[in-house]
């Protein structure tokens, strides 16, 4: 019942996301017209792919690092895509590709950084650590980005925060390919590792006395979570609240059982990102609203409800 | 320095009659906060902080009262002599008093009303204009005259501006996107000053039903109004590096390369070269086939 409750919202996400825009387009010429074929349906699957990525990332680092406000982008990957960004125009990088990939190298360079800090003595991943070390990396690249946009002369460097909190603008046939391509291995990595997740999420002697390789585990989901997450920032900008708030409510639904609960943030995710991305194009047309005000405006309410018959049940 | 001196008292001495102010006492105007800034006599030693402000000095006859400007300013080419004081965004106050005017002139935005407020507290007097459109230009330039006493040339020069901002918009024979930024999307509106360069030159910006002077917008919208030209600002005239991501595409103009890189220094700010900008635009948009 859960499952199609949610399957039918998703669908109805992603045909409202294609039917619905800003440019009038008659239902008759759907099929056959080019707004709809290059722009609007590599848009709903770009949101879709997008959303399930940070809710599936976003489930999975909150079990690893057992703290319920566990955000995709807390370990420092908005923060070293920023810079990248930032970084790319400063120097005048050039061509179609430069900002997303300058974002991903950044974002990259972030994890990096971040996962050698939580590497204790050089082997055991201690989730504290991780945390602290994210927030400690992003506000340094926070930092360095404020202060090449302050210092150099082009006033185009501060619409490189726009960029970062572009939203899903940049959406077209390409960039879904990329994701397409992308998305699965890291996803895959960790759907296998949901068991592991059950078990950690009992701390981690426990999971380990009940055969689980701890070690293996976390490093392989906060590669996986991280990777999927700086594909996100470099296609789409840094989209709040999908990753936070979308595992919460599916673990209100679905119970603690990664098995059920990945999945069901990878589709509540993208439904809401279709959503939040559909309301943002047509609610103040012709002008647009930033779509992560949008899913703050529609995940905090649904999160507040169900936390409230949550606690009173 | 005397001889700076006898010259502001020559020119005092030689205002036109019809200048009703009194020759001696303090000149006050009221600026874009409503706060009054008095000078005890025409400014001789100026900061400028927009290039449209040092723009016009130079036209009122004032340039050579300059004694500090942004790194914006580089027109007239007699602007670059004057020292920088940086770029202005936000002011560097103390770069700004290092010179030490008399008159400090601001565009009136909140970082510079803050400013301001530390130059009065340096006993700098510091105005803050508005300066957003054509129609602002007028009164601007009058009340630069005032403070530089150099009234009559400022009257004259406000008087075209005025007639620029009251004349009708040409009848549109072709249609514009002003993009600002691609990703996302931000475009010009009819609240800009953009907007009625376009309109006058004879381009309908098909973005007129947005009031605000630029906002965000979605692709597809752009490419639904089908605009002949899309329009950036660009110092170079290759075509814009979104012109390459095959999103942009959907939108025709971009597809047939119909770009206008309309350089910053002339398009992109208000000033006494608004006619001439209006002038270019529509030889352009004329002479495209």
């Amino acid at each position: 019942m859960r499952w199609v409750a949610l399957g039918v919202a998703a669908g109805l996400a992603l045909v409202a996301s294609v039917v619905l825009g800003p440019a009038a387009v008659p239902l008759g010429e759907l099929t056959r017209s080019d707004i709809v074929w290059s722009l609007r349906v590599p848009r709903a699957v770009l949101a879709f792919l997008v959303g399930g990525s940070l809710g599936v990332a976003g489930a999975s680092l909150q079990a690893l690092v057992r703290n319920p406000l566990a955000d995709p982008f807390l370990l420092g990957l908005s923060g070293g895509a920023g810079l990248g960004a930032v970084v790319a125009l400063a120097i005048h990088l050039s061509g179609p590709w430069a900002l997303p990939l300058a974002a991903f190298a950044g974002a990259l360079g972030a994890l990096a950084l971040v996962y050698r800090m939580g590497l204790v003595g050089g082997a055991a991943l201690d989730p504290r650590i991780l945390l602290l070390a994210g927030v400690a990396v992003g506000a340094f690249a926070a930092a360095i980005t404020t202060a090449i946009v302050s210092l150099a002369d082009a006033a185009e460097l501060r619409n490189a925060f726009l960029w970062l909190w572009g939203g899903l603008s940049a959406a077209s046939w390409d960039t879904v390919l990329v994701l397409v391509l992308y998305a699965p291995l890291p996803l895959a990595v960790l759907f296998a590792a949901a068991r592991p997740l059950d078990l950690l999420a009992l701390g981690e002697e426990p999971a380990r006395y009940l055969g689980a390789d701890v070690e293996r585990v976390k490093r392989r989901v906060y590669l996986a979570a991280s990777l999927l997450t700086a594909a996100a920032v470099a296609v789409s900008g840094v989209i709040g609240f999908v990753g936070l708030v979308v595992p919460h409510i599916a673990r209100l639904a679905w119970g603690h059982r990664h098995r059920a609960l990945l999945p069901a943030a990878f589709i509540g995710g993208g439904a809401l990102l279709a959503i939040a991305d559909t309301l943002a194009r047509t609610v103040v047309a012709p002008r647009e609203l930033p779509v992560g005000v949008v899913t703050a405006l529609i995940g905090v309410p649904v999160f507040a409800l169900l936390l409230r018959r949550w606690t009173i049940a | 320095m005397r001889g700076l001196l006898l010259a502001s008292l020559l020119a005092v001495g030689c205002r036109p009659a019809a200048d009703r102010q009194p020759v001696s006492g303090p000149l006050s105007v009221s600026d874009a906060t409503g706060r009054t800034v008095s000078l005890a006599a025409p400014a001789q030693r100026i900061v400028s902080l927009l290039p449209s402000f040092t723009e016009l000095l130079f036209a009122i006859g004032a340039g050579d009262h300059l004694v500090g400007r942004t790194a914006w300013c580089d027109y007239p080419p007699a602007a670059r002599a004057v020292p920088s004081v940086g770029d202005g965004m936000p002011p560097n106050v103390e770069a700004v008093a290092a010179p030490r005017p008399d008159l400090v002139v601001l565009y009136h935005s909140g970082p510079n009303v803050t400013a301001a407020e530390q130059l009065a507290r340096l006993k700098i007097p510091a105005v803050l204009v508005d300066l957003n459109r054509l129609e602002d230009l007028g009164p601007a330039v009058r009340m630069l005259g005032r403070l530089t006493g150099h009234e009559a040339s400022a009257e004259s020069l406000a008087a075209a501006m005025d007639s620029l901002a009251s004349r009708p918009e040409a009848p549109a024979f072709t249609s514009i996107v002003f993009v600002v930024w691609d990703n996302p999307p931000i475009i010009i509106g009819r609240g800009s000053y953009l907007h009625q360069l376009a309109a006058l030159a004879g381009a309908r910006n098909v973005f007129d039903d947005v009031a605000v002077p630029s906002a965000q917008v979605s692709l597809e919208t752009i490419a639904a109004r089908n605009p002949e030209w899309v329009a950036v600002l660009s110092e170079s005239a290759a075509a814009p590096a979104f012109a390459a991501r095959r999103e942009w595409r959907a939108v025709r103009a971009v597809r047939e390369g119909r770009f206008l890189n309309l350089p910053g220094s002339l398009f992109g700010r208000p000033g006494p070269r608004s006619g001439q900008a209006v002038r270019e635009l529509r030889a352009r948009l004329e002479a495209a086939p």
